[in-house]
């Protein structure tokens, strides 16, 4: 069918791409979504890159250099994708923008599980004359339901290596490499069938010839009842209240067991001592280890010892319940409560993930159908979703005081999604895509690619969460000890404790606030107020400006007027909301008590 | 894609759409609309299907195609019909 020789085209492989200013080869992986592409990319590489189970997480993709031959190429995980030809969304334009580049070479991802869908779309890939090597995934799963894969006959019809791998165990990936080698440096010249019609059916040929299954009784349908209502939306209400007593029980544990007493009795007891054996000058003493802001003690316990816990928890349980895929089944539980609200149930994914961080939350919206869909989730994420930052706040200020009242802040903050997502949805009226998408089966995690996604994720918030937060903190010790707090404490009285009814050092976590969403509530810790202030306080941090950082982000993703617009209503809403709550509870209890 | 009169048939009122399928009950797809992504979900002409499950509030069906599991729009569901 095809023949592959050293042919003309010589000229092609000498053209180098233009990346940066730097000259590289590249080899793409391409492939159908949710095939193993990330995780493949990570054993060749080595180095991090995200592996997720839900279709779209790959819009962005991840390069990194990988070794042939002696020669550095780089290796670039392109979009999921199905189809090459008149791209429908963003993944698909990028992928064929990649290809249209004419990599070096191709790893083609074939899905042992979707094998009509793969094989349709590696013809479209073979078009394009680039060497390509197959590698023939999931076989595990393919075995376990009785099928098997002719793969000599795969590779004498499209005269390509077709090399069978585990990519989550990592099992045969050396061997693609091996036939990467090979064939690299190769002119080739594959026939493929180019109309779409004649693809299909060649398509539907093959698959007739080279897989043989065994009809076996539980297919895919042994896991249908987590996609129907019963017991669907019982069982995903009651995995969420799992996760959520997890990241809470299990940050709590890391933080009250091991961080605070280890900075309590390790590191804060040197810092102390070293620092007064250095200077003598009170103002400096206070603002490095002073009792408010004292900024190698505060700027360490925070972000470290305070806040860390709930990432590290959180995150371990996101990445699971990703790996598994299990989160595309809430979506469709929940799609047509969300069409309500012209968003489709895609849009869970991004709103769980803003409990984790604003800002990959707001990315993750590109995943979405729609620009309408985007702004909407981005500003719900914004208004309503506190991120786990704010959350781990959240539980040392209210949830050890009352439990009752920790929940009702979750419970305020998914009325206020709808709402603002009610709102969001008559300001930009537009009409729902139709929701088209593949379940994927469901899956063991495998425990090196989480255990390298959880650190993975942990490092960016040390990078770009925990950095910046050591950083506001100093600004704030400094201003702090030259009495810069009080005269602005002053300034904001009547909002401050006119309006919101709170004392005037309430002020500081409003201004720190707009730097970072947890400072907004922490310094709430060392004031002294009742229950009822603090949840004022709480209410007024969860509508409140987010930080500083998903602000830029969004400005970036949309654009400055949305940015800026998004800041403005946030902060309003926030004191109108605080002051509401203060002045409802004053009156309530005057009334009744 | 052939049109759906090529398709012999015995009685008209064998063809449905697949959004009135009940839960368990398979069919063959017998006219489906031109879409790349239904194609490559392998939402194709003479494919097999079985309703798995129906969702609320206007949710999406979710189909087993090829031992996959796609979930389709209702309204798209109604678009494609199946002889059972």
């Amino acid at each position: 069918m095809a023949h592959c020789g050293p042919k003309k085209q010589r000229r092609r492989r000498k053209h180098k791409h233009h990346f940066g200013g730097d000259t590289h080869k590249t080899i793409l992986l391409m492939g159908l979504p949710n095939v193993g592409k990330s995780a493949i990319f990570s054993r060749f590489t080595g180095l991090d890159a995200m592996v997720s189970n839900y279709s779209g997480t790959t819009v962005e993709f991840y390069e990194a250099p990988m070794t042939i031959n002696n020669e550095t190429y780089l290796l670039k995980d392109a979009p999921g994708i199905y189809n090459l030809q008149n791209p429908n969304d963003d993944a698909e334009r990028v992928a064929m923008d990649m290809m249209k580049d004419r990599p070096e070479a191709i790893v083609f991802v074939l899905d042992a599980i979707n094998f009509e869908s793969s094989l349709h779309l590696l013809m479209q890939v073979l078009e394009y004359n680039i060497p390509t090597v197959v590698a023939l995934n999931r076989t595990d799963l393919m075995k376990s339901r009785g099928m098997t894969i002719d793969r000599s006959l795969l590779q004498n019809r499209l005269n390509v290596s077709v090399i069978p791998t585990v990519a989550l165990k990592g099992n045969s990936l050396d061997l693609v490499k091996y036939a990467l080698r090979q064939t690299i440096d190769k002119e080739v010249q594959y026939t493929v069938p180019t109309e779409n019609k004649d693809r299909w059916r060649t398509v539907e040929e093959l698959n007739e010839e080279a897989v043989k299954t065994t009809p076996r009784k539980n297919g895919v349908d042994r896991f249908a009842f987590l996609a129907k209502p019963f017991p669907g939306i019982p069982i995903a209400l009651l995995v969420l209240a799992t996760m959520f007593a997890f990241v809470i029980g299990f940050g709590m544990g890391l933080r009250q067991f091991l961080l605070l007493p280890f900075f309590n009795s390790l590191v804060f007891p040197y810092i102390r001592q070293g620092v007064e054996a250095l200077t003598a000058s009170e103002l400096l003493r206070a603002i490095l280890i002073g009792e408010d802001y004292g900024f190698l003690i505060k700027g360490i316990e925070w972000p470290f010892a305070l806040v860390l816990p709930y990432v590290i928890s959180f995150y371990a349980m996101m990445s699971v319940l990703e790996d598994t895929g299990y989160l595309p089944r809430i979506a469709v539980l929940l799609d047509g409560v969300f069409k309500k609200i012209g968003l489709s149930g895609s849009s869970a994914i991004p709103l769980l993930l803003g409990y984790g961080c604003g800002i990959p939350a707001i990315m993750s919206t590109r995943s979405l159908p729609s620009r309408k869909q985007r702004l909407s989730v981005a500003v719900m994420v914004c208004f309503a979703v506190p991120c786990v930052s704010q959350t781990g706040a959240f539980i040392a200020l209210l949830a050890e005081r009352s439990v009752f009242a920790f929940l009702f802040i979750f419970f305020v903050s998914i009325f206020a999604m709808v709402i603002v997502g009610l709102i969001m949805d008559k300001i930009n009226k537009q009409s729902v895509p139709f929701t088209l998408m593949e379940l994927p089966p469901l899956l063991v995690p495998a425990p090196k690619l989480l255990s390298k996604k959880i650190l993975f994720r942990v490092r960016h918030y040390l990078k770009e969460g925990a950095v910046p937060m050591v950083v506001a903190i100093f600004f704030a010790a400094i201003l702090y000890e030259l009495g810069f707090f009080p005269a602005l404490g002053r300034a904001l009285s009547p909002v401050v404790s006119g309006w919101l009814m709170l004392p005037e050092a309430a002020s500081t976590p409003l201004v720190l606030g707009v730097f970072r969403r947890e400072l907004a509530v922490l310094p709430l810790l060392d004031l002294d107020l009742t229950t009822v202030q603090f949840f004022t306080g709480a209410l007024v941090a969860l509508f409140y400006v987010p930080c500083i950082a998903m602000i830029a982000t969004l400005a970036k993703e949309f654009n400055v007027k949305t940015a800026l617009l998004v800041f403005i209503a946030t902060t309003a809403t926030a004191l109108f909301i605080g002051g509401l709550f203060a002045r409802g509870y004053d009156a309530i209890m005057m009334l009744f008590g | 894609m052939k049109p759906i009169d090529t398709y012999p048939r015995t009685q008209s009122f064998d063809i449905e759409n697949i959004h009135s399928l009940s839960r368990g009950e398979e069919g063959t797809i017998s006219d489906v609309p031109e879409m790349s992504l239904l194609a490559s979900l392998g939402l194709r002409l003479g494919k097999r299907v079985k309703l798995l499950s129906k969702s609320f509030a206007g949710g999406p069906v979710v189909l087993s195609v090829d031992d996959r599991s796609i979930a389709v729009d209702r309204e798209l569901a109604e678009k494609i019909t199946i002889r059972k």
